[in-house]
């Protein structure tokens, strides 16, 4: 008796499980097969952004245990690291500037950004790893962060070409597939430390974030903005 | 102790006015001191509230000269890509003192500032101040705070309440600009501590468990996710709930209460005098009595002697005083069962014939008693001698063929009394059956049970007597007269007995038991016809079957109480002197014809004689 109690249970689990999997987290079907379930683009946009917060919300984290160790000066992040290697990827520094820019070019923007970030945050893991002032703690967050970049990478690709798909932006978004690797280097050709990484990803963390949102609203603007 | 006390009041009293008069000193001299010391200008704070203008703020400072309007100076640089140098604050806030705004243009996001203070007209920069200006976002407070009451607790104690608020109009949330971070603080009135409720987005916020019968006070703030600027608050709502009058269901609990109270303790005296025996016996028990493990104690009171007598005996605590006074019963053994069991003579011989103490002058019979002492009440002047005896009686022994030897009891035996029939046969046991009476009016009492048989009645007296050494003192009677407790294992002295076996030989070879009674009221009479007629010719046979009529009136003549011992025969048993018959002698039991001896009186025998008796 218990056995088959047991089986129905199960039954009945499996049975809600497959609902709510129908309904909440079905499989991105990239050309339209039937059978899978679509997400929005809100939904994605949606998705996105949480990447993107969360993404942010790490690099503070790792920069503020940062200042930390090191206590610089009040006017210290502004004179020493002036450049960080994104510096040369132009963004707009502002919201009317965000938002006078083509859904494209803030697209682009984006993956270009998180494209830059790909290989320095792996290189700053190792070597937060390595070093011994910093807890498992500070290292965790850092390969969670590099592995994020590269998910929000991802999903970025992904709501890029739904959106193409849906005819919201053109075809003409460039820079995704061949990806120029940026070399963390100042101007001065030195590799940055990683405290200037982090100051440096911290930024271009806020500005994913805000384009991400900016698009959103643009696109979908019914959820949340 | 007292020492101690004072040396530190001492030292206080030291140390407070070395501090009064230092501060009163350095007080008192404001020329050596500096008065305060100078402060420079310099940047209070600088603020953006929307993430796309920002502020900032200066303090001139105390220098009397630069407070003018004019003499400080804004410059700031932005790193960006195009390096433009040191540019002036765009816009000094005209209505604001010490204040330089920057509007839109000349903000941007993700790019560090520096702004400097300098003076217009010296080449000083007082002060430096680099930042990005995400970093200085504060926002502005939440608009359009207010509550609405979700639910009151059924008590009416407590209540939840929803809280609503609008963002900022200041902050673009819209396109996503800027995405706020919600802070609810809420108190109770006037109350030093605020709890804090923080939300992640959303516009409301619930507030759950606030009392009724207090005011509180809700503000709420917000600050950028992921940046750690909080705004200023927002005006504080006051939230307070009347309370339901819930006095009503209040009241009559109380009184329902008190009222249960009232009745439960007046049940609870009503209990107690109602019961008030019994609660005494509950709480205070009587202490029990003494008691004797097994009696009942009424039946100390009540009852009767012989059953205390059995009750107590079988606690083993209380010995009777036959046993005190015959300790030699202890040492009874009982030669044969049987011997026991079929001499229902031997109960009333037992009974009739009481035996003297001392007179067998050996209290260790070896046999024990078939009866209890306690069957014999008048335990004076009555002794089992018998029970000393360890040997049967010859005669009884060598007449094995009539047997009933093993069956002789041992029964005390009436020892031969000097004293008057009236009083031997007083002193007589319980009773005895009356079995004839002779014409003299002598009655004959049978020893034993209706359903003895006859053969068992006679001869008890055949039986062996006691040990010689005992038997001194015996008085033995001529005639037999009183009890007749023979028993042949104990031996007896018994001049009937003696007679018997004097006159007989060994008329006694069987050894029934015969408790004979006469009572002879002659004294004196002539003994033999009793004993011709006991002593059957045929000895024997005559033996045992002598029965009550066997003592004729003439076979009954009184017994005297005393004979003389002739002789000792060689089973030790007594010849007493007696008449000159012979009885017919028992095979086995030659008997030594007695020399005749000299007249003897009547009653003692003495030790002279019985040496002369012995052979």
């Amino acid at each position: 008796m218990s056995r088959n109690r047991t089986q129905a249970m199960l039954f009945v689990a499996l049975l809600c499980l497959d609902l709510h999997a129908r309904v909440g987290s079905a499989p991105i079907c990239p050309h339209g097969h039937t059978g899978c379930h679509i997400l929005s683009l809100a939904d994605l946009f949606d998705r996105v952004i949480q990447h993107s917060a969360r993404m942010h919300g790490l690099s503070s984290d790792l920069h503020s245990e940062f200042e930390q160790y090191f206590l610089p000066s009040k006017n210290h992040i502004s004179r020493v690291y002036r450049k960080c290697h994104t510096s040369n990827i132009l963004t707009p520094n502002g919201k009317e500037n965000a938002q006078k820019l083509a859904r494209e070019e803030l697209t682009e923007v984006i993956m270009k950004l998180l494209m830059a970030w790909r290989d320095p945050l792996s290189q700053l893991h190792q070597s937060m790893a390595h070093q011994q002032d910093f807890n498992s703690f500070s290292s965790n967050k850092a390969l969670e962060m590099s592995d994020m970049v590269h998910e929000l990478r991802k999903g970025v690709e992904k709501v890029t070409e739904k959106m193409q798909l849906l005819g919201m932006i053109s075809n003409s978004v460039s820079g995704l597939s061949s990806p120029e690797a940026l070399l963390p280097a100042s101007e001065s050709g030195e590799a940055l430390s990683d405290y200037e990484l982090l100051y440096c990803f911290r930024r271009d963390s806020d500005k994913v974030q805000n384009y991400l949102k900016i698009l959103k609203c643009r696109i979908v603007p019914e959820h949340g903005c | 102790m007292e020492r101690k006390e004072t040396l530190s009041l001492l030292c206080v009293l030291v140390c407070v006015w070395t501090q009064a008069t230092y501060t009163q000193g350095s007080t008192k001299v404001p020329e050596d001191f500096t008065p305060e010391p100078i402060v420079l200008p310099h940047f209070t704070s600088c603020r953006s509230r929307e993430q796309e203008t920002f502020r900032c703020w200066w303090s001139t400072g105390s220098l009397a000269n630069l407070s003018e309007p004019g003499a400080l100076a804004v410059f700031f640089h932005q790193n960006n890509l195009m390096p433009i140098g040191w540019q002036e604050c765009p816009d000094y806030t005209a209505t604001v003192e010490n204040e330089c705004y920057f509007n839109k243009s000349f903000t941007h996001i993700w790019t560090s500032y520096c702004v400097q203070l300098r003076a217009t007209s010296q080449n000083i920069t007082y002060d430096e101040y680099c930042f990005t200006v995400e970093n200085i976002v504060h926002p502005d407070p939440p608009v359009g705070l207010n509550w609405t009451l979700l639910n009151v607790s059924r008590s009416g104690i407590n209540f939840d309440i929803l809280v609503r608020w609008a963002p900022p109009p200041s902050a673009d949330v819209q396109t996503g600009w800027m995405s706020l971070k919600y802070e609810v603080h809420y108190r109770v009135r006037n109350a030093s501590h605020w709890d804090k409720l923080e939300q992640e987005s959303g516009s409301q916020q619930s507030i759950y468990g606030l009392q009724t019968d207090k005011e509180y006070e809700v503000r709420i703030r917000c600050k950028m996710s992921a940046f750690d600027n909080f705004g200023d608050f927002s005006e504080s709502v006051f939230v307070q709930v009347a309370p339901i009058p819930t006095k009503v269901s209040v009241f009559p609990m109380a009184l329902l209460l008190v009222f249960g109270v009232v009745g439960m303790l007046f049940l609870l005296v009503l209990i107690i005098f109602s019961q008030q025996q019994r609660l005494m016996v509950i709480l205070l028990p009587p202490v029990p009595a003494p008691k004797i493990k097994g009696i009942d104690p009424e039946l100390l009171k009540k009852g009767k002697m012989d059953q205390l007598n059995s009750l107590l005996s079988s606690q083993h605590m209380y010995n009777h005083d036959t046993y005190r006074e015959d300790p030699w019963v202890e040492f009874i053994q009982l030669d044969l069962d049987d011997a026991c069991e079929k001499n229902e003579n031997s109960d009333t011989q037992r009974l009739l014939g009481l035996t003297r103490p001392g007179l067998k002058g050996d209290d260790d019979s070896g046999r024990a008693s078939c009866y209890d002492p306690d069957f014999l009440p008048d335990t004076e002047g009555l002794l089992a001698a018998h029970s000393e005896m360890e040997e049967r009686h010859p005669l009884v022994s060598e007449s094995s063929p009539s047997t009933p030897s093993p069956e002789l009891a041992e029964t005390p035996f009436f020892p031969v009394q000097s004293q008057p029939v009236s009083q031997s046969w007083i002193n007589m046991d319980f009773y005895a059956q009356v079995s004839d009476v002779t014409p003299a009016g002598a009655v004959v009492l049978s020893p034993g049970q209706q359903n003895d048989t006859p053969s068992k009645n006679p001869v008890d007296k055949t039986k062996k007597e006691e040990e010689e050494a005992g038997k001194e003192e015996e008085h033995e009677k001529k005639m037999k007269l009183q009890l007749l407790v023979v028993d042949p294992d104990r031996g007896y002295s018994h001049e009937v007995i003696a007679r018997q076996v004097e006159s007989s030989g060994a008329p006694f070879c069987s050894a029934p038991e015969i408790a004979y009674h006469t009572l002879p009221p002659e004294p004196a009479e002539e003994p033999h016809g009793w004993h011709g007629e006991y002593l059957a010719p045929d000895g024997e046979a005559q033996m045992a079957y002598f029965l009550p009529e066997a003592p004729p009136a003439s076979m009954l003549p009184p017994v005297s109480d005393y004979t003389v011992v002739q002789e000792v025969d060689d089973q030790r048993s007594l010849l007493l002197n007696p008449s000159a018959r012979q009885s017919p002698a028992c095979p086995p039991n030659p008997i030594k014809h007695l020399p005749s001896m000299p007249a003897v009186p009547v009653g003692y025998l003495t030790p002279e004689l019985l040496e002369n008796l012995s052979p």
